[in-house]
C-alpha cells in the first residue's frame, strides 16, 4: 500500500533564506520522485496563500468559550459514575477481596475485580477494583466498603539504593570506577583540559488538566468510548484484545477523542481505567463515567522518570572536545524500563565518545514518555556539564558551542539568537561582589528527530466538497491541543484555494481514517502530506466537472483564490460546487514513504537561552526573560507553533525549578499528589518570552512539515541551569534548582 | 484569588469539621419554601433552586454536592472543569455575586441566593464577548482545558481593574493553573480587550 510508483523526476529548492540578520541563504537543489498521483512539492521556493500566517486555533472559540465537549464533559441519561479501589501496598500480594457488600450499597449498580484473590501489587495505586454507582458520593461510600487485605513484601522506592544502583557516596555523587577502557584513559591523559561531574533529576509527573478515563456506552456487542487519550485507534485495539470475553472485537469498538485536555506523552494506552469503565458499563447495563482524581493522575498514569548522571570529558588546546565519557542511570518504576537518557550527538565529531545506561526498578509507577523523552534530562547534565568544562578551559559557552556544534542549522541559530538576546552585553555583566540579587544568562541546543512516516497501514485522510461549497477534512487521530485541527484545514484551504472558513476539520473518531498517536512529534509530518493529497485528489474531481462545464480542459483548470477554472473562464467556488450534487466528492488521500533522496536535514534544531535573578539570601530563584529559535520544518500555523513553543518553555521553567514528586520511602506513597503540594509553574513565575519560528524546507515529502511535541522541550531547563551556575559562579547539578540547592551551593562555594 | 466574603461554610471548612454551627440557616435562609424554625436536608437528594447566568434553574443536590457538580452534572454546564477538586487549580472557576471563587469548594447549597455566573454566559451562537474574541486572536490556549476557568478570572480581573498592570494580571491569574503554558498569552488576551480590541 505505501508502494511508490515512482512519477517523472522534479527539480526542487531545499533548505532556508538566511534568517533575519544573516547574510547566507542556506539553500540547496535536490531531484526528487513523488508517487504518481500525489500532489506535487512544496519547497522554499513555494508562494503561499494561508500556510505560515498567523490563522485563528479553529477550534478555538469553542474552548474559549467552553462549549468544546472533552470526554470528562460527555453525558448520557442514566449514565453512572465510576471510582477505583487502589492499593496502599506498595508491593505484595492480594489475600482478601470481598465486594459483595459494596455491591449491596444504596445506588450501586456494578462492581468489578480488576485483580484476582494471589495477584501480585506492584505499587501504591495499583487499581483493585471497580464501583459505578448513581453518583460518586455514593460510589465513594461503596468503595470504603470493599475488604481488601494484602500479604506485604519489603519495599523500595528509592532508585540510588535499588539492586543494580551504582556506589553513591552521602553527597549523591558516584563513587563506584569507570568501566575500563584504555581508548578514554588515553583521550582524557590526552586532554588539556578534564572535568568529572555527577548530576540528578528527579520525577517529574505529567499533570495533564484532563485526567485520564472517559465514558463508555454498550449497544448489544458493539462499544463506543469516550476516551481521554492520545491515540484513538491504539486505544481501540487494546480495548477490543482485552474485552474478547465480552465478544467484541476491533470492528465493534469506536473510540471518540475530539477534544484532549493535554496528554504530554502519558494518554497512549487506554490503562487499567479505559477497561474497568467498559468493564463496568456491561455489568451495569448502563453508559458509565470513570475519570481519575488529581492524586490516581499523579500516581497512577506515569511520569518523566529521574536520573543520575555522570559525565567526564576533556578539550584540547584550541577548545575542541577530544573525550566524552557519560553514564547514566535511569529511575524506572516496577516495570524496570523506560527511565533512559538521551544527550547531544553533534558536539563530539571525531572525539572519544561513550555511553551507557542502565534502568533501576523500584516499587512504583513505571514511567511513561514526556514530552522528549529523555532529553530534557540528559540536556541538562550534558549541556550543563559543557558550561562547566568551558570554565574550566577559560572559554565563553557560546564560543565553546560555536566551535563544537556540527550541524549548520544550529550554528545560524546560536548567532540568531545571541544577537536577539543580547548574549555578550548580558553574559559581560559581573554581579557585585556580594551582592543580593545575583544575574547570570544559560544557553542550551536541542535537536529532535522526526520527518514523519506513513504508517502500517498507510495513515490517511479523508476530504469531501460539499455542494453547498463546504469543505471537510477528516481524520481518526486525536488531537491533545497541539493544532492538529488547524493544521489539517489550513493544508486543505491552501490546496484548494479556498477561504478557511469553509473547512471543517474533525479529528478523533476512529470511523475516520487511521492516523498515528499523539507522539514524538509524528502527527503533523504523518499527516499533513495526506491532508495535502486528500486535498488535492479532491481538487481534481471538481476541476473535471468544472472542465467539463466550462468546456476547458479539466487538467488545466485551476483552484486559487476561490475561483475555479481557466484563463477567463472562471467560476466562483461556489458556483463550481453546485456542480458537485447531492452527494459529496469523497476521497481518501494517503500518506506516501518519504522520497527516497536525502532531505536537507534529518532532524529539527532548536537554541534556547535564559536569564535569572537569584536572591542569594533566600535561595528563590526567578527567570525573567528566554528566547528560543525553533525549527519544525515548514511552519503551517505561525500562532498555534509559537504557542507549542512558548508553552514548552513555561514547562522547562516548571522542570527546571519546581516540580518533583516526592515518594515517601515508608509507606511507597506520593507525599504531594495534588496541586497544593506540587507545584507547577504560574502565571506569577512567568518570564518575558519571546520565540522565532525557523521555516525549513527539508524536501521529504510533497508538504515538509515537522512537529513540534518534543523539539521546544529539550532545551529550557538545561539553559535555566546554566545561567543559575553563571549567576551564582557555582553550578547547581540537581532538579529542580529549589532554594535550598541554591543555598547549600552559595555555602559550599563560601 | 480574591477570597469570597463569607458565605457560610466552604466546603474545606465543612470538611475539616470546624465551626459551622449557625451557617445551615445562613446558606439556606433564601431558599424560596424555607419555612420558619429549623430546617433539615439530607440525607439523599433534595431541589434547590440556583440563579445561573441570570435565569432561575433548579437542581437537585444532596447537601454535600458541589456546585461545580451541580454545575455540571446536574445542569449539564460543563464549561467549568473539574481538575484538581480542591480549589489548587482554578479550573472550575466560575463568579458568585461577581467574586471569583472554585465552585469545587463551594457547596451548591451555599450558593442559593447568589448570582452564579458562568462562562456559558459569554457565549450565545455567534454573539460573543470581546474577552473570549480574544482568547482566540491571541491563541491563550493550548488544550482548552483551563481556558474557561483562565477567562472568568480574566474578566474578574478587567471588571475590577479595567487597565491591569501586568503584575496586576498575574496576581488575579494566581489561582489558575495552565499545563500547556498559555499564561503570556492569556495576558495579551486581557490588554487587547482593555484596550478596546475585539469588539
Amino acid at each position: 500500500m505505501n508502494a511508490r510508483t515512482p512519477q517523472e523526476d522534479v527539480k526542487i529548492t531545499v533548505g532556508y533564506k538566511a534568517l533575519p540578520g544573516q547574510k547566507d541563504d542556506r539553500l540547496e537543489q535536490r531531484t526528487v520522485q513523488p508517487a504518481a498521483g500525489d500532489a506535487p512539492p512544496w519547497d522554499a521556493t513555494t508562494q503561499f496563500a494561508l500556510v505560515g500566517t498567523d490563522v485563528d486555533r479553529v477550534d478555538g472559540l469553542a474552548k474559549a468559550s467552553g462549549r468544546a465537549k472533552y470526554s470528562y464533559d460527555v453525558t448520557f441519561p442514566g449514565m453512572l459514575q465510576a471510582m477505583i479501589l487502589r492499593s496502599p501496598v506498595a508491593r505484595g500480594k492480594l489475600t482478601v477481596l470481598e465486594l459483595d457488600e459494596a455491591a449491596r450499597m444504596p445506588g450501586i449498580q456494578a462492581v468489578v475485580a480488576l485483580k484476582e484473590i494471589g495477584n501480585k501489587v506492584r505499587f501504591v495505586g495499583d487499581a483493585i477494583a471497580a464501583v459505578a454507582g448513581v453518583n460518586l458520593h455514593l460510589v465513594r461510600d461503596a468503595i470504603e466498603r470493599i475488604r481488601a487485605e494484602y500479604e506485604r513484601e519489603e519495599h523500595n522506592v528509592d532508585y540510588l539504593v535499588a539492586n543494580d544502583a551504582p556506589m553513591v557516596d552521602d553527597k549523591g555523587l558516584v563513587t563506584e570506577d569507570w568501566p575500563a577502557d584504555e581508548g578514554m584513559t588515553a583521550a582524557l591523559l590526552d586532554a588539556k583540559v578534564t572535568h568529572d561531574a555527577t548530576y540528578r533529576v528527579e520525577v517529574q509527573t505529567h499533570s495533564s488538566l484532563e485526567t485520564h478515563g472517559g465514558v463508555a456506552r454498550w449497544t448489544g456487542n458493539d462499544l463506543e468510548v469516550w476516551l481521554s487519550t492520545q491515540a484513538t485507534f491504539g486505544c481501540r485495539g487494546e480495548l477490543a484484545r482485552a474485552l474478547q470475553g465480552k465478544k467484541v472485537d476491533v470492528g465493534s469498538v469506536t473510540i471518540h477523542s475530539e477534544f484532549v485536555g493535554g496528554g504530554f506523552g502519558s494518554k497512549f494506552g487506554a490503562g487499567i481505567e479505559g477497561l474497568a469503565l467498559c468493564l463496568l458499563a456491561h455489568a451495569a447495563k448502563a453508559p458509565v463515567k470513570l475519570m481519575l482524581d488529581r492524586f490516581e493522575e499523579h500516581t497512577t498514569t506515569g511520569n518523566r522518570p529521574g536520573a543520575l548522571m555522570q559525565a567526564r570529558g576533556g578539550v584540547d588546546a584550541e577548545g575542541r572536545i577530544v573525550a566524552w565519557d557519560w553514564r547514566s542511570f535511569g529511575h524506572a518504576g516496577f516495570s524496570g524500563s523506560g527511565g533512559s537518557v538521551a544527550v547531544p550527538n553533534y558536539y563530539t565529531g571525531d572525539a572519544k565518545v561513550r555511553r551507557s545506561h542502565k534502568d533501576l526498578a523500584i516499587d512504583a509507577d513505571p514511567p511513561r514518555p514526556m514530552r522528549a523523552p529523555g532529553h530534557p534530562q540528559g540536556w541538562f547534565g550534558a549541556e550543563l556539564f559543557l558550561d562547566e568544562l568551558a570554565a574550566k578551559a577559560g572559554v565563553d559557552p557560546l564560543a565553546f558551542r560555536l566551535q563544537n556544534d556540527r550541524e549548520q542549522i544550529r550554528l545560524d541559530q546560536w548567532r540568531f539568537a545571541a544577537e536577539r538576546f543580547g548574549w555578550d552585553a548580558a553574559r559581560a555583566r559581573a554581579n557585585a561582589p556580594g551582592a543580593r540579587m545575583r544575574r547570570g544568562v544559560g544557553l542550551s541546543s536541542a535537536r529532535w528527530g522526526n520527518l514523519g512516516n506513513p504508517g502500517r497501514p498507510a495513515h490517511g485522510i479523508t476530504c469531501r466538497i460539499h455542494q453547498d461549497g463546504t469543505v471537510e477534512t477528516r481524520s481518526g487521530a486525536q488531537e491533545p491541543g497541539v493544532g492538529t485541527k488547524t493544521m489539517l484545514a489550513v493544508i486543505t484551504a491552501e490546496e484548494l484555494g479556498v477561504d478557511l472558513k469553509l473547512v471543517k476539520a474533525t479529528v478523533g473518531h476512529t470511523g475516520d481514517p487511521s492516523g498515528p498517536a499523539s507522539g514524538g512529534s509524528t502527527v503533523t509530518p504523518s499527516l499533513a502530506p495526506a491532508a495535502r493529497h486528500a486535498a488535492f485528489l479532491a481538487k481534481q474531481q471538481l476541476c473535471e466537472l468544472v472542465g467539463k462545464h466550462l468546456g476547458v480542459p479539466a487538467n488545466e483548470v485551476v483552484c486559487a483564490g476561490g475561483l475555479v477554472g481557466l484563463g477567463k473562464s472562471q467560476l466562483r467556488w461556489a458556483e463550481a460546487c453546485k456542480l458537485i450534487g447531492p452527494n459529496p466528492i469523497d476521497v481518501r488521500g494517503q500518506r506516501f514513504a518519504n522520497y527516497d533522496s536525502k532531505p536537507f536535514h534529518g532532524s529539527q534544531c532548536g537554541v534556547q537561552m535564559a536569564e535569572v535573578e537569584i536572591d542569594a539570601w533566600t535561595g528563590f530563584v526567578r527567570v525573567t526573560r528566554m528566547f528560543g529559535i525553533q525549527d519544525c520544518g515548514l511552519v503551517i500555523t505561525r500562532k498555534l507553533a509559537e504557542s507549542q513553543v512558548l508553552g514548552a518553555m513555561i514547562q522547562g521553567v516548571s522542570y527546571a525549578l519546581h516540580e518533583q514528586r516526592i515518594l515517601d520511602k515508608r509507606t511507597g506513597r506520593m507525599l504531594n499528589g495534588d496541586f497544593l503540594r506540587y507545584k507547577v509553574t504560574g502565571a506569577r513565575d512567568l518570564p518575558e518570552l519571546e520565540c522565532h519560528m525557523h521555516s525549513i524546507a527539508n524536501g521529504h515529502d510533497s508538504v515538509g512539515a515537522a512537529g513540534l511535541g518534543e523539539p521546544p522541550s529539550v532545551a529550557s531547563a538545561a539553559a535555566i541551569a546554566n545561567a543559575v551556575f553563571h549567576a551564582l559562579g557555582t553550578p547547581v547539578r540537581h532538579l529542580p534548582i529549589t532554594p535550598d540547592k541554591v543555598v547549600q551551593a552559595l555555602a559550599k562555594k563560601g | 484569588m480574591t477570597v469570597p466574603p463569607d458565605r457560610g461554610f466552604s466546603r474545606r471548612s465543612f470538611l475539616k469539621g470546624s465551626a459551622a454551627a449557625g451557617v445551615a440557616t445562613t446558606g439556606i435562609a433564601a431558599a424560596p419554601a424555607a419555612p420558619a424554625g429549623p430546617t433539615t436536608f439530607g440525607p439523599g437528594l433534595h431541589e434547590i433552586e440556583l440563579r445561573i447566568n441570570g435565569k432561575a434553574r433548579k437542581v437537585e443536590v444532596e447537601t454535600r454536592t458541589t456546585l461545580l457538580d451541580a454545575l455540571r452534572d446536574g445542569l449539564d454546564l460543563t464549561g467549568a472543569k473539574k481538575v484538581c477538586d480542591r480549589g489548587a487549580c482554578g479550573g472550575c472557576t466560575v463568579l458568585v455575586d461577581g467574586v471569583t471563587t472554585t465552585s469545587c469548594m463551594t457547596l451548591a447549597m451555599d450558593a442559593v441566593g447568589s448570582e452564579v455566573t458562568t462562562i456559558e454566559s459569554l457565549s450565545d451562537g455567534d454573539a460573543v464577548h470581546p474577552l473570549v474574541q480574544n482568547f482566540v486572536r491571541c491563541d491563550a490556549m493550548q488544550c482548552g482545558f483551563c481556558t474557561p476557568g483562565m477567562v472568568m478570572s480574566s474578566l474578574s480581573c478587567l471588571q475590577r481593574r479595567g487597565q491591569p498592570t501586568v503584575a496586576q494580571m498575574q496576581h488575579d491569574l494566581s489561582g489558575n493553573l495552565c499545563r500547556c503554558g498559555t499564561y503570556g498569552r492569556v495576558m495579551q488576551a486581557i490588554q487587547r480587550t482593555a484596550q478596546g480590541g475585539g469588539k
